[in-house]
């Protein structure tokens, strides 16, 4: 039935095409022995088929590029087939959702315009309990943006921005006052921000953000759960502002090194928790600006994971009732900072016998109970000269800096007051459900260089003793 | 083979060479002559193009301050003393100047055979006496067969024995055309190696001179160095005094400076008092005061 | 007859004149000798079991504090190897190369060496290739070493930033040679050269970096002023250089870092080749010359 009103479609969007001497349309002279699959670049055809279509049909779409503006205003399913590409031509929003209920799935849509004043979206959807799944967005200013659209499933998408420079970037991802949805298994890649405003009660789970500005960043949104999603290489990777009720487990926050470059940050947010996430090779770990913004509930860190980031945790003065319990801190250049002069008084980096694994840790544990006999305190001088000139940096890992932690250990004068305490340090590292990383390739082609560089070493030893040889 | 051509050289404001001209034919052997200071090693170092000078010195027609690789390529030379790496053994030593020398890698047996050092191939230079050393500087030296051969005071560090045997050595190279300049302070050396004597005295050359010219005009002038023990030099100091000569004491013996027609004087003299001569040597002693020199050190 | 054997020794290209071998073959005779040398000195092997050493320690102590968790980017093993790359390897090269003319000189190998058709440049170029050949030699088995027990410990090290450092290694080692060679051929005295060279070290690895440290912040340097004068150092270089090419960044040293990534972008490498590079040509050009000037005796 579907496919007879396709044909008759077709054949009057051939017509169409002709008198509107579109240049592609010439490759396909006879359009009438065409089936509808084969079909493209037929202007209007993809409208004249919602327009056609009742409400709650399904309609498929074959493969063929689409150059087109859709607003579906009806609930309707589109299925695009494999090779179904609708093509925006550079200007304007694409595909525009205005009724409830309305599933998108399959399509390749790309090619938005640029204007950031009028947000060109390649889907806008402005209604709610729409599924956009399965698209793949390309070259696109605003990928999906959702406005007062509850109850939406964004899911297995894939997002790819316009080649601009940050500033002239839209963003992958938009909810705006869009209540109870759920971002799944989206993949996100060189676009501004995944962005949530006012909208609370969503699932964000198992997305994926690469070279953007924010991996996801929420905005006046309660009640989210943040999980297995991995951000990395974006200027930040999560940024909670004004937000309250968040929990942020099992996420991989990997060299988020924008100016500010946390992997999470969180300015006044309430009520949250942070588990089981790997944040490491960030410049910022974690960063603590009036967060815990209200003393209800103190802000929970446990079983995470800081590995080689610039900084492990940067402390605001502001922030205060965080309590840091079984999180592995290993190789941060700086494990916790302060930013400003402060102390970090107020936040507690261990309850009871729970306390962290620091890899800088110098004490030794004589009776075996995997806890520390000493208190591990953090003071080196070097440290607290860069955090007031921060310039300093430039000598980390030279001698030099090794010189000036002696004296800072040797001359108590000199010796900085200690940041922070752990009273009951862990000797081993939390085991954590991660990964090993992908070591076992690298260890071979290490393996491989250090015999290299062996045999050059040896090969060159060789050659001067047996040169010799009388 | 070597001319020198108004060579100076400076050292702050003395001269340790002063203008000096010199030309030395092919197949001709040139002894340089002089008391310490004369300016002979200096003389040697200008020729290797080894310090820079005044003055124009060619070997073989190639000026050493502008092409001294090629001129040294015509060079053999032996120091007073080999001071090469003292880990190196003898073999690698042949074969780094041989490769050096731009030659193939040599026959170790007759370059080493040649100067009585067969067998001493995998000793290390360190291990090696005096004599050894000078004799491995003499083969190396002799790599190549080069037309000339500069020799600085080669048996200076050497005992009475080596000396005579490498002087020797020498004499048997210093035929077949070959061109040899070389600075010593021993008559014998002279003697028996030199067809021309230059006389260098305060960096200037005095006055060239057949062998014989120069033994005769340094008759009178001859020391005999006695080595005696020590308990016996006192009574051969009174005993030299009583026959009528003017001995002096030095470390080991006594030093005496007798006619060159009567050389054997102190020997009749010491003998017939029963002092006993461990042994001896003849030096020269020049217009100003004593010299001696067991060991001229340049 | 002794002249007849001796003669017989060689092969006498008769009547036509020898031509005395080229540079590059001088230069391959005596910098194979002088590595020959060089690797059977004390001064080698210490070095290399120092280096070696310690380089395993820092290795073995890191794969044991990140818990074998398999992580590593950026993180104490690549630091503690740019540490003791710091320390070691131009106190090595500038005492080896100190070493090379100045007791030389001292002991009148010199005089002996330059008496046979070689040129002061050749000599003094093989002594320097021959010299490298050896640290060469000893970076490679020292990080080849710390390599292994990473891989065998499963760490995730970067086997591209161990080649890195390495080379850079190398390239550090010879501007320090350079340098040590520069020393060897002014100094009069072979423990002279050898003093200066423990005094450079000490200058080049504390003394300018303390106080650049201490002017940055008593004048208040403006953050390209302060980068510009650490350039200046090739110890700097090579820090800055490994850590940008571990990293493919130098925001880990704070604001002078960003500036210098910003600044000079994709120019960054070609700056730190060009100071390394001058650090190493300037002052071996400088020892030729002063060679060249010099009695050597």
């Amino acid at each position: 039935m579907n496919r007879v009103i396709g044909a008759i479609l077709v054949c009057g969007g051939a017509w169409l095409a002709r008198a509107g001497d579109t240049p592609a349309s010439l490759d396909h002279e006879a359009p009438a022995r065409t089936f509808a699959s084969r079909q493209s670049t037929l202007a209007g055809a993809l409208s004249a088929r919602i327009a056609a279509a009742q409400a709650g049909a399904v309609i498929e779409i074959g493969a063929g590029v689409y150059h087109e503006h859709l607003r579906i205003d009806k609930p309707l399913t589109l299925i695009g087939r494999p090779g179904a590409i609708i093509d925006g031509a550079g200007s304007g929003d694409i595909v525009e959702i205005a009724a409830e209920g309305v599933t998108f799935r399959g399509f390749t849509v790309r090619n938005t315009g640029i204007d950031l004043e009028q947000e060109n979206a390649a889907i806008r959807v402005l209604a709610g309990r729409a599924t956009i799944e399965d698209n793949v967005l390309e070259d696109v200013l605003f990928g999906i943006d959702l406005r007062s659209a509850p109850d939406c499933v964004v899911r297995g998408n894939r997002i790819g921005g316009k080649a601009l420079d940050i500033a002239r970037r839209g963003d992958g991802l938009r909810l705006w006052r869009s209540d109870r949805g759920v971002i799944e298994n989206n993949v996100l890649h060189d676009g501004r921000d995944a962005i949530l405003w006012y909208s609370s009660g969503i699932k964000v789970r198992g997305n994926r953000s690469d070279d953007c500005r924010y991996g996801l960043h929420l905005m006046f949104s309660d009640d989210v759960v943040i999980e297995d999603n991995t951000l990395s290489g974006n200027s930040v990777g999560i940024y909670l502002m004004y937000s309250a009720g968040v929990e942020i487990t099992r996420n991989r926050l990997v060299r988020n090194r924008g100016p500010s470059g946390y992997g999470i940050g969180l300015k006044e947010a309430d009520r949250f928790s942070v588990r089981e996430n790997l944040i490491t090779g960030n410049r910022v770990g974690v960063y603590l600006d009036g967060s815990p913004f209200t003393t209800k509930q103190p802000g929970v860190f446990t079983r995470n994971i800081f590995a080689f980031n610039d900084i492990g945790v940067t402390f605001l003065p502001s922030a205060r009732g965080n309590e840091f319990t079984d999180n592995n801190f290993i190789d941060n250049i700086d494990q916790v900072a302060v930013s400003g002069r402060g102390a970090l008084t107020g936040n507690r980096f261990w309850k009871g016998e729970r306390g962290n694994f620091w890899s800088d840790y110098t004490g030794y544990d004589r009776d075996a109970d995997g806890i520390g006999d000493f208190v591990h305190e953090s003071r080196t001088l070097f440290e607290s000269m860069t955090e007031r000139n921060p310039e300093m940096r430039l000598f980390l890992f030279s001698p030099a800096q090794q010189a000036i932690e002696f004296v800072g250990r040797a001359v108590p004068a000199v010796r900085p007051e200690a940041k922070f305490e752990d009273e009951v340090p862990r000797m081993r590292p939390v085991e954590i459900g991660f990964a090993k990383a992908e070591s076992g390739v690298r260890s071979m082609t290490l393996a491989a260089t250090a015999f290299g560089l062996l045999a050059i070493g040896g090969g060159v030893l060789r050659a001067a003793r047996k040169d010799g040889g009388p | 083979m070597i001319s020198i051509e108004h060579v100076t050289k400076r050292f702050g404001r003395g001269r340790a060479v002063s203008d000096v001209c010199l030309d030395v034919g092919t197949g001709d052997s040139v002894a340089l002559w002089g008391l310490n200071g004369a300016g002979k090693t200096t003389l040697i170092r200008c020729v290797l193009g080894l310090i820079s000078f005044e003055g124009r010195i060619c070997v073989g027609g190639h000026d050493v301050g502008s092409r001294g690789k090629r001129a040294r390529m015509l060079i053999g030379y032996v120091p007073q003393e080999l001071s090469f790496y003292d880990e190196l053994r003898v073999s690698e030593a042949v074969v780094f100047f041989s490769k050096l020398k731009g030659l193939g890698v040599p026959a170790l047996d007759a370059v080493l055979g040649g100067v009585g050092l067969s067998g001493h191939e995998a000793k290390r230079i360190r291990e090696l006496s005096g004599g050894m050393k000078q004799r491995l500087a003499l083969a190396i030296a002799m790599l190549g067969d080069p037309p000339v051969l500069i020799l600085d005071e080669v048996t200076a560090s050497l005992d009475a024995c080596g000396r005579e045997e490498f002087v020797s050595l020498l004499a048997g190279l210093s035929g077949s055309g070959r061109t040899m300049l070389f600075a010593s302070h021993r008559v014998e050396e002279v003697a028996s190696l030199a067809k021309r004597v230059a006389v260098l005295e305060k960096g200037k050359l005095e006055r060239v001179q057949s062998p014989f010219e120069f033994a005769s005009a340094l008759g009178a002038g001859t020391v005999v160095h006695l080595v005696i023990p020590a308990a016996a030099r006192e009574r051969a100091m009174a005993e030299l005094r009583a026959g009528g000569l003017v001995p002096t004491l030095n470390g080991v013996g006594v030093l005496v400076g007798v006619d060159a027609a009567r050389k054997a004087a102190p020997f009749r003299l010491l003998a017939e008092a029963g002092v006993p001569v461990d042994d001896f040597e003849l030096l020269r002693e020049g217009g100003h005061g004593t010299a001696h020199g067991r060991k001229e050190h340049a | 007859m002794i002249a007849a054997a001796i003669h017989s020794g060689i092969q006498v290209t008769s009547g036509a004149e020898r031509v005395p071998p080229g540079l590059a073959r001088n230069v391959m005779t005596i910098s194979g000798r002088e590595l020959r040398d060089a690797v059977r000195a004390r001064w080698f092997v210490l070095y290399t079991l120092a280096f070696a050493g310690l380089g395993l320690a820092i290795s073995l102590v890191s794969a044991t504090a990140t818990g074998g968790s398999g992580l590593a980017s950026f993180g104490r093993t690549t630091a503690g190897m740019i540490n003791l790359v710091l320390l070691v390897v131009p106190l090595m090269a500038l005492t080896a190369g100190a070493g090379a003319i100045a007791s030389d000189r001292e002991r009148g190998m010199l005089q002996y060496l330059l008496a046979q058709p070689v040129s002061r440049l050749e000599v003094l170029l093989g002594k320097y290739l021959g010299l490298a050949g050896a640290l060469l030699s000893c970076i490679c088995l020292g990080l080849g070493a710390c390599a292994g027990v990473l891989a065998w410990k499963g760490m995730g090290t970067d086997p591209a930033a161990v080649l890195w450092l390495a080379g850079l290694s190398f390239g550090l080692a010879l501007a320090m040679l350079s340098c040590g060679v520069l020393i060897s051929t002014l100094a009069g005295r072979a423990s002279v050269a050898v003093g200066t060279a423990v005094f450079a070290w000490l200058t080049l690895v504390f003394v300018s970096d303390l106080g650049l440290m201490a002017g940055a912040m008593a004048l208040r340097m403006r953050i390209e002023q302060l980068f510009a004068l650490s350039v200046m150092n090739p110890l700097q270089v090579f820090k800055m250089w490994s850590l940008h090419a571990a990293d493919a960044s130098l925001d880990v040293l704070g604001p002078a870092g960003l500036y210098a990534t910003e600044e000079y972008g994709k120019w960054l490498h070609a700056l730190f080749a060009g100071c390394l590079l001058a650090w190493i040509v300037v002052p071996l050009a400088a020892a030729a010359v002063t060679l060249s000037r010099r009695s050597p005796i």
